[in-house]
C-alpha cells in the first residue's frame, strides 16, 4: 500500500480539468458523489449507530443461528445468532477511531518531523532522514504488527502502531515541501526585512506547506483502517462486546463454508469504504496539487 | 477513464483478498507436496506416509513434562507403558507380562518382557523403568501431570533384571489405570542422560514410531521402528506397522484443517468444527470418527484468590446466570454433549444425578448479588464500594474448540445481572495462568482415567507445589480434601464410587466451577485410511493403520 501512495504524490498524471468538462454530470463525479454518500453515511453509522442499526449488536438470538441474509436480517446473522448488519454497524466506529486516531497522530508526528529536518537541514536532517529511512524499509503493515504485539493488545495500541507506521511517509513529504518553500522569494524577502525567523517558520512555511499533508491524510486514512482492520483480524487481545471491523471479518472465517455472510459483509464494508476515502483522496490532490494550478 | 482509480481499486482489492486469505494460506501450503507421490503408489497395506492435522502444537514430547492432549496423541506412537486399559475399563499387559499387588496395596511387583529395546538401542529393563518413575519424582524434572498420576508412587527396587518392585506410600486404586497413561510411558536413560533438558525434543522411547524430526509449529515426523513387537491388547497388529512414516502436522487454522483434508493435502485431521460436520459426513471421500473423550470435561474455574470469587455466594450467582445448554447448543449445533459434573460420564463414579441439578435463575442470581451488597449503576453493572464488579476471564489462544466464543456469550449472559466480563485472549496462558494466576474465570479440560484426577486439581494445595506453578480453583475445603484422600485409597469400588459422587456434589454444590462440555475427539479422514482406532482415554492408535 505504502508505495501505491508514494507514487500518487510524484507521478505527474493526466489530470482532470474543469474547463474541459461540458456537464458536471460525468462518470468520475459520479464517483465522487457515491464515495460522499458512502463516507457520511459509514460516519453516520460510527456516530449514531442506535438509531440506524435494526438491533442490538450484542443480542444473540440463539433460536436463529447462521441464518442467510433474509428480509428480517439483511445481512443473515452469525454463529450466536447476532444480527450481521447492526454488528457492521457497529463496528464502524471502532475501525473509524483507528483509521482517524492513527492519521492524526501519525501526520502530526510525522509533520513535525518532516518539517524540522527541512527547515534546519544539515546534520539533523542527515541524521533524522536515514532514521526515517531505516523505518521506510520495514513495510507499513509489518512495522505496525510488530509494535502491536510488543505493546500488547488495546485498540490504542492499534492506534498507535498503525500511526507509527505511517510517520516516515508524512516526515519525507513534509521535509519536501519545506525544503523548497523556504527557498522561495517570498522567504527571502520576508527575512531581508527582519522578520524572526520563528515568525517565518510558523506564518510563511507552514501554511504553504502542509496542503500535500492533508491530501495524504486523506489517502493515509483508508490505508489506515485497512492496517487496523488487519492487525484486529489477526489480532490477540481484549475481546471487545461490540468487534470492529478486522475482528468481524475474521470471526466469520471459520465459517466461511456454511455462512458466507459473516466475514464476507464486513469485508464489504471495509473494501467500500477504503475504496471512498480514496477516491475522495483523488480528488482533493488534484484540487490541492501545486501543480494543476499552475497548468491551469 | 483515468488510470489511477482503477490501479487503486485494484490495489485496494488485492490487499483486501491478501488479508483474507493470509492467514489461511500459511498452512495449507506447506502440506501440499507431502502425499503426491506416495499415493500413487497404492499399495495395499504395507508401507506409506499419513499425514495428520494437529489442531495445536505440542509444547514438548517429554510425556514426563507435558500435560497437552495433543502432545500426548504424539507422543503416544514414541513411548510404551508398562500396561494398558482395555475399552471395558480392565487393565491388560503390554510392557509388563504380569503383576502381583501386596495385601496391603502398598507394593506391586511387575514382570517385564525381556525382549524390548528402545529406539536408540538401550535395552528395556527394571533398571529403565526405575529411571523414568524415579525421574518423574525429581523435582528437577518440574513433571505436572505425570507426577500427579503417579503418586503415590515412593520408590521402586530392582529384583532382577526383569522385574521391579514398585512401592507405593498409601494404596491407591488408581495407580495400575494410571500406569497405562501416556504421561507415564518408559523413556530411554541414555537418551534422558545424553539430551537432558533438550529430551523433549529429542524423545526416545520404545514404542512403534521413532522420533524423526520436529519443525517448530510445522510438522513433527516420526518413522516406523522396524523391531517393534510388544504392541499391546488393544491393537490388532501387534508387529511393526503397516506405515513407514507419520507426519502431524500443526494445522491450528480450522477451515484449512479439514479443506486439507478434503481436498487430499493431509489423510487425516483431528478436531472437526461442529458446522463442518454435516458437510463432512456427506462426502463420500471421507470418513468421520468420534470418540468422547473421558477425564474432566471442559471447566471453567473460578479462581478463588481473587474477591469475591472466594465466596460461594458469588460464584453461585454465576453459576445460575449462565445458561451452558445454550452456550452448547449455539456453538456446537448438537455435536458436542453439555457436562454436569466435574467428571465426564463414562468414567468411574460419574454421578448421573447431577444432571439437570442446576437451572438457569437469573432472578435468584440478582438476589444474591444485592444481598452481597453489589448495588446496579446507572449502566447496569453492579458497584460495590466504588468498585464496578468485574470478571476478567482469560482464555487461550488460537481459538480451540470454540472456547474463546463460549466467553463471547458468558460476557452477554452475565450482563444480566449486572456483572462486566473483560475477555483477554492470551497466548501465554502458562504464566498468566500458573505463573501469576492473574483470572477470575479460565476453563480447561483434562483426559484422565480415573477420578482420582480430581485430586490434583481440587485438592488444597501446599506451598511448595503453589511455588511450582499456581493451581486452578486456588480453593481450600477440608471436607473435599478428606474425601478426595479416601478416594485415592479406597479398595472397595462401590465405596470408591460413593466417594466420588460425594465429592463431585460437593463441587458442584459450592459452585467451585462451571462445567461446560464433553469433549468428542473428532477426526476427518479420507476413506483410503484404514485402521485409526483409540485408546480407552481417546488417544488414536496408528499401529493398524495402512493406507490404501
Amino acid at each position: 500500500m505504502k508505495e501505491v501512495v508514494n507514487t500518487k504524490t510524484v507521478l505527474h498524471v493526466p489530470k482532470w480539468k474543469f474547463t474541459k468538462q461540458k456537464t458536471n454530470f460525468s462518470v468520475e463525479n459520479l464517483f465522487i458523489l457515491g464515495a460522499g454518500m458512502v463516507v457520511i453515511f459509514i460516519i453516520l453509522c460510527a456516530l449514531f449507530p442506535k438509531w440506524i442499526a435494526p438491533y442490538s449488536p450484542t443480542f444473540m438470538d440463539t433460536s436463529l443461528i447462521l441464518s442467510p441474509p433474509n428480509s428480517a436480517h439483511w445481512f443473515g446473522t452469525d454463529y450466536f445468532g447476532r444480527d450481521v448488519l447492526s454488528l457492521v454497524i457497529y463496528g464502524s466506529s471502532d475501525s473509524l477511531i483507528i483509521g482517524i486516531a492513527s492519521v492524526l497522530i501519525g501526520g502530526l508526528i510525522g509533520g513535525i518531523i518532516g518539517s524540522v529536518s527541512g527547515y534546519f537541514g544539515g546534520i539533523i536532517d542527515v541524521v533524522v532522514m536515514r532514521l526515517i529511512e531505516i523505518l521506510m524499509t520495514i513495510p507499513g503493515i509489518l512495522l505496525a504488527l510488530a509494535i502491536a504485539a510488543a505493546l500488547g493488545p488495546g485498540l490504542m495500541n492499534i492506534v498507535l502502531a498503525v500511526a507509527v507506521s505511517s510517520i516516515p511517509g508524512y516526515a519525507r513529504v513534509m521535509r519536501g515541501q519545506l525544503m523548497s518553500i523556504k527557498k522561495r522569494k517570498y522567504v527571502e524577502a520576508s527575512r531581508s526585512i527582519g522578520t524572526p525567523e520563528w515568525r517565518i517558520f510558523l506564518w510563511h512555511l507552514l501554511p504553504n506547506s502542509w496542503s500535500p499533508l492533508l491530501v495524504m491524510a486523506t489517502i493515509g486514512l483508508g490505508t489506515s483502517i485497512l492496517i487496523g482492520s488487519g492487525l484486529s483480524f489477526l489480532g490477540l487481545g481484549i475481546i471487545k462486546e461490540i468487534p470492529d471491523w478486522g475482528a468481524l471479518l475474521s470471526q466469520g472465517r471459520g465459517y466461511l463454508t456454511v455462512g458466507w455472510w459473516i466475514s464476507t459483509f464486513p469485508g464489504l464494508a471495509i473494501t467500500l469504504f477504503v475504496l471512498s476515502v480514496n477516491i475522495i483522496g483523488d480528488k482533493l490532490r488534484d484540487t490541492f496539487d501545486p501543480k494543476t494550478s499552475r497548468t491551469r | 477513464m483515468k488510470l489511477v482509480n482503477w490501479t487503486k481499486v485494484i490495489s485496494i482489492s488485492m490487499a483486501l483478498l491478501l488479508l483474507l486469505s493470509g492467514c489461511a494460506n500459511s498452512a495449507s501450503t506447506k502440506n501440499s507436496s507431502a502425499e503426491t507421490n506416495k499415493e500413487a503408489d497404492a499399495q495395499p497395506k504395507q508401507g506409506g506416509e499419513l499425514t495428520y492435522a494437529l489442531a495445536t502444537s505440542p509444547d514438548s514430547l517429554d510425556p514426563h513434562r507435558s500435560g497437552l492432549a495433543v502432545a500426548g496423541r504424539v507422543f503416544r506412537t514414541i513411548f510404551d507403558n508398562l500396561v494398558i486399559q482395555a475399552e471395558d475399563g480392565s487393565i491388560q499387559p503390554w510392557l509388563a507380562t504380569e503383576w502381583t499387588v501386596s495385601e496391603d496395596g502398598k507394593s506391586y511387583i511387575f514382570q517385564l518382557r525381556a525382549d524390548v529395546k528402545f529406539h536408540d538401542g538401550t535395552p528395556f529393563n527394571a533398571e529403565a523403568v526405575k529411571f523414568s518413575f524415579d525421574r518423574i519424582i525429581d523435582p528437577k524434572t518440574k513433571s505436572g501431570n505425570a507426577l500427579s498420576l503417579l503418586r503415590p508412587y515412593v520408590s521402586s527396587e530392582v529384583l532382577e533384571e526383569y522385574t521391579i518392585k514398585i512401592n507405593l506410600a498409601t494404596p491407591s486404586t488408581a495407580f495400575l489405570s494410571n500406569l497405562s497413561q501416556n504421561q507415564l510411558g518408559i523413556v530411554s536413560p541414555t537418551a534422558v542422560e545424553k539430551y537432558g533438558d533438550q529430551f523433549g525434543k529429542n524423545p526416545v522411547g520404545t514404542g512403534p514410531f521413532k522420533f524423526v524430526n520436529w519443525t517448530e509449529n510445522a510438522d513433527i515426523q516420526v518413522e516406523k521402528n522396524s523391531d517393534y513387537n510388544w504392541g499391546p491388547s488393544n491393537v490388532e497388529n501387534k508387529g511393526k506397522p503397516y506405515l513407514d512414516k507419520i507426519s502431524f502436522k500443526i494445522v491450528p487454522e480450522e477451515a484449512t484443517r479439514i479443506g486439507s483434508v478434503q481436498s487430499g493435502q493431509v489423510l487425516a485431521a483431528e478436531t472437526v468444527p461442529p458446522q463442518n460436520i454435516a458437510s463432512l459426513k456427506n462426502d463420500p471421500k471421507t470418513q468421520l470418527l468420534t470418540v468422547n473423550t473421558i477425564g474432566l470435561p471442559y471447566t471453567l474455574f473460578f479462581n478463588q484468590r481473587k474477591e469475591p470469587w472466594n465466596n460461594v455466594k458469588a460464584r453461585q450467582a454465576v453459576q445460575l446466570a449462565i445458561d451452558v445448554d445454550s452456550i452448547v447448543k449455539t456453538l456446537y449445533l448438537g455435536t458436542y454433549e453439555r457436562s454436569w459434573s466435574p467428571l465426564t460420564p463414562g468414567i468411574v463414579g460419574y454421578d448421573k444425578s447431577l444432571e439437570g441439578s442446576v437451572k438457569v435463575d437469573i432472578d435468584k442470581a440478582n438476589k444474591i448479588l444485592d444481598e452481597l451488597g453489589y448495588e446496579k449503576g446507572s449502566d447496569g453493572i453492579r458497584v460495590k464500594d466504588g468498585k464496578q464488579l468485574t470478571l476478567n476471564y482469560v482464555d487461550g489462544s488460537p481459538n480451540r474448540e470454540k472456547r474463546n466464543d463460549i466467553a463471547v456469550i458468558v460476557q452477554q449472559q452475565l450482563k444480566r445481572i449486572g456483572i462486566k466480563v473483560e475477555i483477554n485472549i492470551t497466548k501465554d496462558v502458562a504464566s498468566v495462568i500458573y505463573t501469576n494466576a492473574d483470572y477470575d474465570l479460565y476453563g480447561n479440560s483434562q483426559v484422565n482415567s480415573d477420578p482420582n484426577a480430581l485430586r490434583a486439581i481440587y485438592h488444597t494445595r501446599t506451598p511448595e507445589e503453589e511455588a511450582v506453578f499456581k493451581g486452578l480453583p486456588g480453593g481450600s475445603d477440608t471436607e473435599l480434601d478428606q474425601l478426595l484422600e479416601q478416594g485415592t485409597s479406597e479398595l472397595d469400588q462401590a465405596k470408591r464410587e460413593e466417594i466420588y459422587k460425594k465429592a463431585q456434589q460437593k463441587i458442584i454444590k459450592d459452585a467451585w466451577i462451571i462445567p461446560i462440555y464433553v469433549f468428542p475427539y473428532t477426526v476427518a479422514a479420507s476413506k483410503t485410511v484404514n485402521g485409526i482406532t483409540f485408546d480407552a482415554l481417546g488417544y488414536p492408535l496408528f499401529n493398524d493403520v495402512s493406507i490404501e
